[in-house]
């Protein structure tokens, strides 16, 4: 019934993030906006002198979902969201 | 080697780097400005439109947005300050089966380009202009312009800003715009769903970006970081499609009401006039 | 327009010469005394396919015809003093992207508002750098409604040829004026298009000039992802912003014109082979000059009239070429003059008038009789 395959939960999207580090400039918004906080700041500088995200992944709480959020949010063009699975 | 298939989402981040002219990255534009967010949001529907990027023209005029155009991988036009439109136009006139956006700032499209916006907009171009309003002039180094809040603090208010913004909504209502939205950039997917369908409009459209420049507005405004900014956003709009003209006017760090506020199709554009109008010029 | 003989004002000449050298898009504003050209735009660009637009301004209207002449058209606008003023910047944008167009002024009284409905020369020194920075240009002017629409072939010949903007001089009198003009059959002359690349998009530069120092121009929607920036650019089109880019590429703006002056350059020597004195004159005034030449040399003064028809770049060498007395008649207070004793061995004086009117033969005859040998 299609219905019901409808209302059946999504699958479970895992993903990891890609950096770009010399693109970024350290806004944050990742970091602030992920909504299972995979992402930290990185204690290391990129060539402008900017501290990129990092991740930080603590399965099984703290893991990347897919969502893509930082890829939209990123005023820098610097993540890319790979799904994996 | 057994590649896994890319999902939506993967494809269009590659298209995006393929619109974007890469060997000039990083671009100029500071860390958290919105230029950036509002970029992204646009490449994003252009790609999910399907449409022919050979086909597609940037347009913009001077300023931090004005760079938008030096950054997309597409026949591109950084103008002069406030023309944007009328070059627009020239392209659009003269070659009807291009997709010409415009992609500039609040001061140069509303404040040196005001006259031709207005008129660009009552003759109904078929233009999509993506509006960028940061309430400043932030290429200058933050003054203030057309779409200050009556209060907000910039170079040129240091008693806090005297002058009255437009209502930019409003405005295109008035001058018979068939679509127009506002969103902000905390707005990513209404944004990014708002040009796609922006794009498959005809006539002229107005989209107003409220959009986050911490490096001369924010910090004169208590919002010293680009994360209080985006908060701003997100804590103080609100999306009211059919909200008046009073609701839609900004205030200083007030509501911002976002929205679909127009969206007439069958309108006739210019060229259309045009066309029919060549048809009796050649009987 | 059918071939044979028509009365024509240097307005609707300038229309239809440029219909006539392939102008399909016009935009413009309209200011006496060139109105008459966006009307005649107005009833003809339809007629042959073509496109006009009124905009809301001069700046409107300049940076629609740069725009079109990216997208392929060959196009142009028309105004009056106060316009060119307003579209000074734009035109410096034009110098600076290397768009072609065709940007006409039919000089009234000035400075400000002036004399609309009367004639002036005060505006070559703002045809020549009326735009901020150091650029060459190429403007033409010409003396009768023929020479106006013959000329206007030549203006969007070295508009496509050049990638350069080119202005084109009229006066209020040649504006108004009619006379009877001569149009030759269509085939009977050389259109020339701007230069397309020939490389596929991709492998070609946006900027890459050719040894004439002119870079092919490739069109909107061809897929050439052409960026354009009046920002210091380097070949691909990118801001550049160094001295060693501005040093490249406005030293090559100005040198592709300079390099080609000599095929640009268009003069009428008039009884000029054996003469003491000589009056350099442009336009409507000349006419009045080469009156006044007949006339003196009626009088045994060995006179003649060197008339500039290419104002910018301008064309030095017939200046060096006579050992000779000069005097500069223009309708203002001494533009060319200037110009002119640059290049000369010997005096060089100035007849000016402010504007309104022309000289008359009179006084041109007066001036000569000074040089009564
Ligand atoms: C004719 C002219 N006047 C002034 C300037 C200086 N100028 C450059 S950008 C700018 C303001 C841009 O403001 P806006 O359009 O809001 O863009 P933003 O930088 O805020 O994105 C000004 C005044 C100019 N380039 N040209
Ligand atoms: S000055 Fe403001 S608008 Fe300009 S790039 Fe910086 S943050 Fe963005
Ligand atoms: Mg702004």
């Amino acid at each position: 019934m299609k219905k019901l395959a409808e209302n059946k939960p999504p699958p479970k999207k895992r993903g990891t993030v890609k950096i770009i580090e010399e693109r970024c400039k350290g806004c944050w918004y990742c970091i602030s906006y992920c909504p299972t906080k995979v992402l930290v700041v990185s204690p290391k500088l990129n060539e402008k002198g900017y501290h990129p995200p990092e991740l930080k992944e603590d399965p099984p709480n703290k893991v990347c979902i897919a969502c893509h959020l930082c890829e939209l949010f990123c005023p820098d063009f610097a993540l890319i969201v790979e799904e994996i699975k | 080697m057994s590649e896994k298939k890319k999902t939506t989402m993967e494809i269009l981040r590659e298209k995006v780097e393929e619109l974007l002219r890469t060997d000039r990255l990083p671009h100029v534009w500071c860390p958290g400005c919105g230029i950036g967010i509002v970029l992204n949001a646009f490449l994003r529907a252009f790609i999910r439109a399907k449409m022919d990027p050979n086909k597609l023209v940037v347009v913009s005029g001077i300023g931090c947005t004005g760079r938008t155009a030096g950054y997309v991988n597409v026949d591109s036009f950084h103008t002069t300050h406030g023309r944007a439109i009328p070059f627009a136009t020239g392209i659009k006139f003269a070659r009807p089966e291009l997709n010409v956006v415009v992609f500039s700032g609040d001061g140069d499209l509303f404040a040196i380009g005001g006259n031709h916006f207005i008129n660009a907009a009552r003759r109904n171009h078929d233009i999509l202009v993506i509006a960028v309003n940061n309430f400043t002039y932030g290429m200058t180094g933050g003054q203030h312009g057309p779409t200050t809040p009556t209060g907000a603090y910039t170079t040129t208010t240091p008693y806090g800003n005297p002058d009255r913004p437009f209502n930019i909504p409003h405005l295109a209502i008035s001058l018979g715009v068939p679509y127009v939205a506002r969103w902000t950039t905390y707005h990513l997917m209404q944004l990014q769903n708002s040009i796609y369908t922006a794009l498959h409009r005809k006539g002229f459209r107005v989209i107003e970006i409220i959009s986050q420049c911490p490096t001369v507005y924010g910090r004169r405004n208590e919002m010293k970081n680009p994360l209080d900014m985006m908060e701003y956003f997100r804590k103080f709009s609100i999306r009211k499609d059919d909200a008046t003209a009073e609701e839609m006017e900004l205030t200083y760090n007030g509501k911002i009401v976002v929205g679909v506020f127009r969206d007439v199709q069958g309108i006739p554009t210019y060229e259309e006039r045009y066309e029919e109008l060549l048809r009796r010029a050649q009987k | 327009m059918k071939p044979g003989y028509y009365f024509w004002s240097g307005d609707i000449a300038v229309a239809e010469g440029a219909i006539f050298a392939g102008c399909r898009f016009y935009a413009g504003y309209p200011i006496t005394p060139s109105s008459e050209i966006a009307e005649r735009m107005a009833l003809r660009l339809p007629q042959v396919g073509g496109k006009f637009i009124e905009m809301e301004d001069e700046i409107g209207s300049i940076a629609a015809i740069i725009g079109a002449s990216w997208a392929g058209e060959k196009a142009m606008t028309a105004t009056s003093g106060p316009g060119i003023s307003l579209m000074n910047e734009n035109i410096g944008l034009a110098v600076m992207t290397e768009v072609p167009i065709v940007v006409v002024n039919a000089m009234r009284g000035a400075p400000s508002t002036g004399l609309p409905t009367l004639v002036s020369q005060g505006d070559f020194m703002q045809a020549r750098w009326g735009s901020h920075g150091s650029y060459e240009i190429i403007s033409y002017y010409p003396d009768s409604v023929q020479e106006t629409f013959d000329l206007m072939l030549d203006a969007f010949n070295s508009a496509e040829r050049y990638r350069v903007p080119v202005m084109f001089l009229l006066d209020a009198m040649l504006a108004h004026m009619y006379e009877k003009i001569y149009v030759p059959p269509e085939d009977s002359v050389e259109r020339v298009e701007r230069k397309r690349p020939t490389k596929p998009p991709g492998e070609q530069l946006i900027y890459e000039a050719d040894e004439d120092l002119i870079p092919p121009m490739p069109r909107i929607g061809d897929g050439y992802k052409i960026h354009a920036s009046g920002l210091t650019h380097n070949e691909k089109g990118y801001p550049e912003l160094t001295p060693q880019a501005q040093e490249r590429l406005v030293r090559r703006l100005n040198e592709k014109i300079r390099k080609h002056q000599e095929k640009i350059w268009k003069v009428e020597e008039y009884r000029t082979e054996d003469a003491d004195v000589i009056v350099v004159a442009m336009g409507s005034n000349a006419r009045a000059v080469r009156t006044a030449v007949d006339a003196a040399r009626n009088e045994g003064i060995k006179a003649g009239l060197l008339r500039p028809i290419t104002i910018w770049p301008f064309p030095y060498k017939y200046i060096e070429k006579y050992s000779v007395d000069y005097i500069v008649a223009e309708i203002n207070y001494g533009q060319i003059y200037h110009v002119v004793r640059e290049y000369a061995d010997n005096k060089v004086e100035l007849l000016p008038k402010m504007g309104g009117e022309l000289h008359t033969p009179q006084e041109i005859l007066h001036a000569l009789r000074r040089y009564k040998k």
